[in-house]
């Protein structure tokens, strides 16, 4: 058994470190405020090859393995989890569809300019009526001659308002149940399809989030991903990869968590001492560092399973959920460390909290996690 | 088209070192990096070699675990590696280190241009470059915040006390540079990726002509404290007698 990451892991990482330190923490603050996408840092993403790292060279990635995108997606959300989620989301699941799924005419039409930073993709799965129960979708997609004509609305789509490659998921055949969903490649743009209401959240504010309205939007028949009624298991394989970049997205919450819980608690003095070494704040810190060893472990276990080509389902649910309850748990700690000055709008700590709780939501809520998770070991 | 040879040490990384319950430095959980002002003078070399063209070769000297280290120098932009390495290299002093570096340059390598750091982030000797430039019998400008290539010749614009001095000098030349003079890239992944790639050559203890004998002993290394007193002191004049006082009774003022 070995726990050491290879140089190059290590480099990377401590270059993306470097990268987030000068252009993310500087912003961080701001985008949350304003609800900005940092269009500027996307930019340089693109222009460090970060945007497309575990795909292969030949398509515009860094041919790097999956775990190394995971460490940067950890890195990166230490900084400012929505822009953790922003490149998480769009290499751990638009650019792996096409990768997994796409032919190769929508490997170089669609993937090379995700891959390669310059496109961003987007995840149109949920619906106001279907969440966790994906099935209960009511969007569809017609065959018209050599046209797929979709209609239906979508919502909470990350990446609505910003994104350039989407991949919507409708039904082609209703009746046909689970093999029923098929999944389609829409370039902005197309007529009919319009982002909606761009919502105002409570955390992960820099994060776009917008409904996704689809009205007689006519897609070409190529564009098509993969066959027609595979979509369901696209969407599964889609969350299988996603939730590792989640688990790495919580990953870094909790270190950006400790990192400020130490340094607080380390200059904070009450009762003539600094809080660090009063045993309740102390017990708090070394919990938060146990968690986050585990949610690590468990984000790089699943990430390497699926860098040995093997089924990594049940370890990416159990690493999200894992991970995005310690962040919860200990972002809600770590303003309690801050005190008052912790509930302080600018605190970084009142920010880590509010993004924190998305991470129990999307791309599978943590009831969802034990769903697949029981699902599998009760087999 | 010069030929770059640019030198760089691999160190402890300052913010991992805590400091022990007994005052002693605790090195036991240290990262290392490139030496800071080597993150400019190989910025620098890359630079130069992508103006004017020619080639860099990033030169070393360290322990044998410091691979690291060479794929961080290589992804930053030089065409190859030269790593003089031995076990017994760890925490040598600035004059060996001078002394095998020349031996390696003068023996191996052709240059026109030799770029160092002013000083390294662990020791900050200032003395490698210069000590270098002696040994291999050429000039050598200090405090360089700009460089530019003109024939045969470097143009380099040195830091002086009360003001910016211009100097030329012929090739080949040694320059040790500040950090002003540019802001070090963030290597992408696949800089990364293509830098164990590059050719690096292993130069071992054996290959050098000599070995090279340390002139001083390390005694004690001990971390240096801070104590509060938690005494305020105003602007009065009084305050300031006291203030005064009582730097007197610590010992600060003699």
């Amino acid at each position: 058994m070995d726990f050491k990451l290879t140089e190059e892991q290590e480099l990377i990482r401590q270059n993306m470190r470097e990268f987030a330190e000068k252009y993310v923490d500087p912003i961080a603050s701001e985008i949350d405020e304003n609800s900005r996408h940092p269009v500027e840092v996307f930019q340089k993403l693109a222009e460090g090859d970060w945007m497309g790292i575990p795909i292969p060279a030949e398509y515009g990635g860094a041919g790097a393995d999956y775990l190394t995108h995971a460490l940067v997606v950890e890195e990166l959300s230490r900084s400012c989890s929505s822009t953790g989620f922003t490149l998480s989301i769009h290499v751990g699941i638009a650019c792996m569809l096409v990768l997994m799924f796409g032919d190769e005419d929508q490997k170089k039409k669609y993937l090379v300019p995700m891959a390669t930073g310059e496109k961003l993709g987007a995840f149109v799965l949920t619906e106001p009526g279907a969440g966790t129960d994906v099935m209960a979708a009511t969007t569809t997609a017609v065959l018209d001659g050599d046209e797929y004509v979709i209609n239906g609305t979508k919502t909470f789509t990350s990446n609505g308002p910003t994104g350039d490659t989407y991949f919507v998921f409708a039904w082609t055949d209703k009746e046909a149940g689970r093999k029923g969903m098929s999944a389609f490649i829409v370039p902005k743009e197309t007529p009919g399809m319009q982002a909606g209401t761009h919502f105002q959240k409570m955390g992960l504010r820099s994060s776009q989030t917008s409904e996704m309205l689809f009205k007689d939007c006519r897609v070409p028949k190529e564009n098509l991903l993969g066959q027609e009624g595979r979509g369901l298991v696209m969407a599964m394989t889609g969350f299988d990869h996603g939730r590792i970049g989640i688990s790495a997205q919580s990953v870094g919450i909790i270190q950006a968590a400790l990192d400020e819980s130490i340094k607080w608690s380390k200059e904070r003095v009450q009762f003539g001492k600094p809080i660090s070494r009063q045993q309740a704040i102390a017990w708090m810190i070394a919990d938060m560092a146990t968690d986050l060893d585990a949610a690590r472990f468990l984000t790089y276990r699943a990430a390497w399973l699926k860098d040995q080509g093997v089924n990594f389902s049940k370890e990416a649910a159990m690493a999200k959920l894992f991970a995005a309850e310690a962040a919860m748990k200990h972002t809600i700690k770590a303003v309690q460390i801050h005190g008052g000055y912790g509930y302080v709008k600018g605190a970084k700590v009142e920010r880590l909290m509010r993004d924190a709780k998305i991470t129990e939501i999307y791309e599978g809520t943590s009831e969802a996690q034990r769903m697949v998770i029981s699902g599998t070991v009760l087999r | 088209m010069p030929n770059i040879v640019v030198c760089f040490k691999w160190v402890i990384d300052e913010a991992y070192i805590r400091r022990g319950s007994s005052g002693e430095l605790d090195f036991s959980s240290v990262s290392y990096k490139i030496s800071d002002y080597d993150r400019n003078a190989i910025e620098e070399a890359v630079r130069l070699r992508n103006e004017s063209g020619g080639r860099v070769a990033a030169v070393t000297v360290g322990s044998p675990e410091a691979t690291k280290g060479l794929k961080d120098a290589l992804s930053r932009g030089p065409d190859q590696a030269y790593f003089i390495n031995d076990a017994s290299f760890e925490n040598i002093e600035p004059s060996q280190t001078s002394a095998i570096l020349a031996d390696v340059i003068g023996s191996k390598i052709e240059y026109d241009l030799i770029i160092c750091g002013e000083g390294s982030s662990d020791l900050y000797t200032q003395q490698v470059g210069p000590r270098l430039a002696e040994r291999l019998g050429i000039p050598c400008i200090s405090f360089v915040l700009k460089l530019t290539i003109d024939g045969n010749h470097i143009i380099a614009e040195r830091k002086v006390e009360d003001g910016v001095e211009v100097t030329a000098a012929p090739m080949p030349v040694l320059v040790t540079v500040l950090p002003d003079i540019n802001t070090p890239r963030i290597p992408g992944v696949k800089d990364t990726l293509m830098a164990s790639k590059k050719e690096v050559v292993n130069i071992a203890k054996d290959d050098l002509a000599q070995t090279y004998e340390p002139t001083l002993q390390t005694t004690a290394m001990t971390a240096a404290s801070m104590e509060r007193r938690c005494v305020k002191f105003g602007a009065e004049p009084g305050d300031i007698a006291g203030f005064v006082e009582a730097l007197e009774k610590e010992g600060v003022l003699r």
